[in-house]
């Protein structure tokens, strides 16, 4: 299977970034979670369960008021959007799967996937999530 | 005062000061000059022997205060020059320790570890010369564990003798003692001690010659884009005709052009040493120092043998970076190694050789709040969400019953799939974390012919929950989560999967679940276009012909290219093999 050297590059890219932001935001989700909120555009929107949360305040929000959690991730993939259907914005899908343990509640499987978006701030290019989408899986 | 260590007979290093008396005393003996020619020194026999009488000695040899010795030692021994044997500029107790072989420090005084002025090891090796200088030196870099480039490598008597730069080279290099053997399988000794800067890495120019060299630099500096050019610099004109010899590869004229930069040209962006022959690059390992804001360097076509050697230059801020023409870029796999490679050393570069490299971006907790929002078009969700669910019936229909074959009009060229399945926990790999491009199927038939492969599913449609997660003008991205279990046509999609992305697991019962993200690409949000007249009335007589639906008649047109006759055509092969499903046509009257 031929792939072309630029899709070899967005495919590496995409791996890295895939793998830094899920450590980053897993780590911040378990330890810093009042910080969390910052990992995602203004316009984001998250779907956890069902239930649509958008909007940096309703964000939050949530966060402020889901307990404490303990992430383990088990797996994790990711691929680059294709540049057409962003009109050139990098975009990487990254899907992430595992246990979860929040307080008070039993352990649950979940999976989670997330469209991160290159956002240009003030001179520097940082991935904030444009959307999420997180599922228990029993 | 002093540490006292185990002493470990092959760790012995240090330069007792019993050696310094006996080789006073050989000197003294055989009255020669020290201004002789070291070859005709016939002590080199009692040194050579006194020397190896001290190292079966070595376990009574008591730790000194190396400082003390200094002025024992200061003698003009220095036939050549002056650089060995000067005063330490550091006026400070000095001690040898004799180290753990895992203890990777050595206290030898202060050492800032500043990159310009980093302390510089003598390193000594008794009776080298009897060895082949090329293979001892072979083997001393392959056993000693930082790797390093020896600087000013010379015999001195019958000693070798060569200088390197900071202490954990120095501290390497000492655990490196005693585990060579020479021919007459006697085990090698190092000797490692704090030195000045060697001779030749000093200032060695003219302060008439510095002026001729910032002359001709300052004509090859381009004060707009504050690029210098260096490119063959050897071979400039104006130094040859003042028979300066600029070779840029021999650290005393590197450390002199940079020293005129750091005067000249602070400000320096770009910095063009092409084609001088650089065969390593610590000469250039204070140009961070020197030229601090350089984002432009060009090493290409030089004769750079590693990739490490850019570990040297690496505290810079590089944007650009040429490096084709070196030996070390053919030895890479393929391209994207080589890149990567770089990568890893410069997280920040844009461009390599020219080419322009993916931007490279990091994840960013701290940003501030205020940041440009992403275009959204608000569209009613009720239509955007019956076509996604039409959508995925047409596709699991395929799916599930369907040769998977019909997928390939439901997929975008270039789209792209992956598939993970989580393994037990009993039996997790780490690797496993990734798909790392090797698991990625790109493009549509090998997408297909991938999903062909998978076994047969049934899909529970009652229990597919679909999320719209992000929606533009050209995007469409949502989530599929449900139950499936495992057992030619065309159909017109105005949608395409660009990634797909499917995650199974299994769970405690029979049922597996599973969760799909798509994203699709929307080339037109428009389904239905708009036909003209002439469009229409083939359509209707094409439906009365053929029997079949006016949709499908367009589509079959549309496929055609309008062109009736071939789409009759097309229509009758179909019908004849069978091919056309009964939904296409019109209920019968």
């Amino acid at each position: 299977m031929s792939m072309s050297v630029k899709f070899e590059t967005y495919v590496d890219q995409a791996c890295k970034t895939a793998e830094e932001f899920a450590n980053i935001y897993y780590e911040t989700m378990d330890k810093r979670r009042q910080i969390l909120p910052k990992l995602y555009l203004d316009t984001a929107t998250l779907i956890w369960n069902g239930n649509v949360v958008m909007g940096l305040d309703a964000l939050n929000n949530f966060f402020a008021t889901l307990p404490s959690s303990d992430f383990q991730v088990t797996l994790l993939d990711c691929q680059p959007v294709h540049e057409q259907a962003t009109q050139s914005q990098s975009t990487v899908l990254v899907v992430t799967s595992g246990t979860v343990k929040f307080d008070g509640n039993k352990e649950h499987y979940f999976n989670q996937n997330f469209l991160l978006t290159a956002q240009t701030v003030l001179g520097s290019t940082v991935w904030k999530i444009a959307s999420d989408c997180f599922r228990f899986q029993d | 005062m002093y540490p006292n260590e185990k002493k470990r007979g092959t760790n012995r290093h240090e330069e007792s000061p019993s050696e310094e008396n006996s080789l006073l005393q050989g000197r003294r003996k055989d009255g020669i000059s020290s201004q002789g020619n070291i070859n005709k020194m016939k002590d080199c026999v009692h040194t050579g022997s006194l020397l190896s009488k001290l190292q079966e000695d070595n376990e009574t040899v008591e730790m000194r205060d190396v400082h003390e010795n200094y002025k024992v030692r200061y003698s003009p021994y220095s036939f050549e020059n002056k650089r060995n044997w000067k005063h330490h500029k550091k006026d400070q107790v000095q001690c040898t320790v004799y180290k753990d072989e895992n203890s990777p420090e050595v206290e030898m005084g202060h050492d800032s570890e500043d990159e310009a002025t980093a302390s510089w090891y003598r390193v000594t090796i008794p009776c080298g010369r009897k060895s082949d200088k090329a293979l001892l030196m072979k083997s001393i870099q392959s056993l000693c564990s930082v790797p390093f480039t020896p600087v000013d490598l010379h015999y001195e008597r019958s000693r070798i003798q060569f200088f390197v730069q900071h202490s954990n080279t120095a501290s390497a290099l000492k655990n490196v003692s005693f585990k060579i053997c020479s021919d007459e399988s006697r085990k090698i000794s190092i000797f490692v001690n704090p030195s000045d800067v060697p001779y030749s890495v000093q200032n060695k120019f003219r302060p008439e010659q510095m002026e001729l060299l910032k002359l001709a630099m300052r004509k090859r500096y381009d004060v707009s884009h504050q690029a210098l050019d260096l490119q063959r610099f050897r071979f400039d004109p104006d130094l040859l005709d003042c028979g300066v010899d600029m070779k840029l590869n021999q650290r005393s004229c590197m450390s002199a052009t940079l020293k005129i930069i750091q005067e000249n040209f602070p400000e320096l962006l770009s910095l063009n040493l092409r084609n001088n022959k650089l065969y390593q690059l610590d000469s250039l390992i204070t140009v961070v120092k020197m030229a601090p804001h350089v984002k432009i360097l060009n090493l290409s076509k030089n004769e750079l043998k590693s990739a490490w050697e850019l570990e040297k230059v690496k505290e810079l801020q590089l944007e650009e970076l040429w490096l084709e023409g070196n030996p070390f870029c053919s030895t890479f796999s393929d391209e994207r190694a080589y890149v990567s490679a770089i990568q890893k050393c410069f997280p920040k570069l844009l461009y390599l050789d020219g080419r322009k490299l993916p931007t490279p971006i990091q994840v960013d907790t701290d940003s501030p709040q205020f940041m440009q929002s992403c275009k959204e078009n608000l569209r009613e969700p009720k239509p955007i969400k019956d076509r996604v669910l039409q959508f995925l019936q047409e596709y699991y229909l395929i799916y599930d019953y369907g040769d998977r074959y019909g997928l390939l009009s439901a997929y975008h060229d270039e789209a792209c799939f992956s598939l993970t399945v989580p393994l037990n926990p009993s039996d997790q790999d780490p690797s496993s974390f990734y798909t790392n491009g090797q698991l990625l199927k790109y493009k549509k038939h090998d997408i297909v012919d991938c999903l062909r492969m998978l076994p047969k599913t049934q899909h529970d449609f009652s229990s597919f929950g679909v999320v719209i997660r992000y929606q533009t003008e050209t995007m469409l991205c949502f989530s599929v989560n449900g139950k499936f279990k495992l057992s030619h046509n065309c159909f017109s999609y105005s949608l395409y999967i660009v990634n797909d992305q499917l995650l199974v697991r299994d769970s405690h019962s029979d049922e597996v679940e599973s969760a799909f993200a798509m994203t699709m690409f929307m080339p037109h949000m428009n389904s239905n276009p708009i036909l003209s007249l002439d469009q229409q009335k083939m359509v209707h007589t094409f439906s009365t012909q053929s029997g079949m639906k006016l949709e499908w008649s367009q589509k079959c047109l549309e496929d055609n290219e309008w062109n009736y006759t071939k789409a009759a055509e097309i229509f009758c092969m179909l019908q004849n093999i069978g091919k056309i499903p009964k939904e296409f046509f019109r209920p019968m009257s």
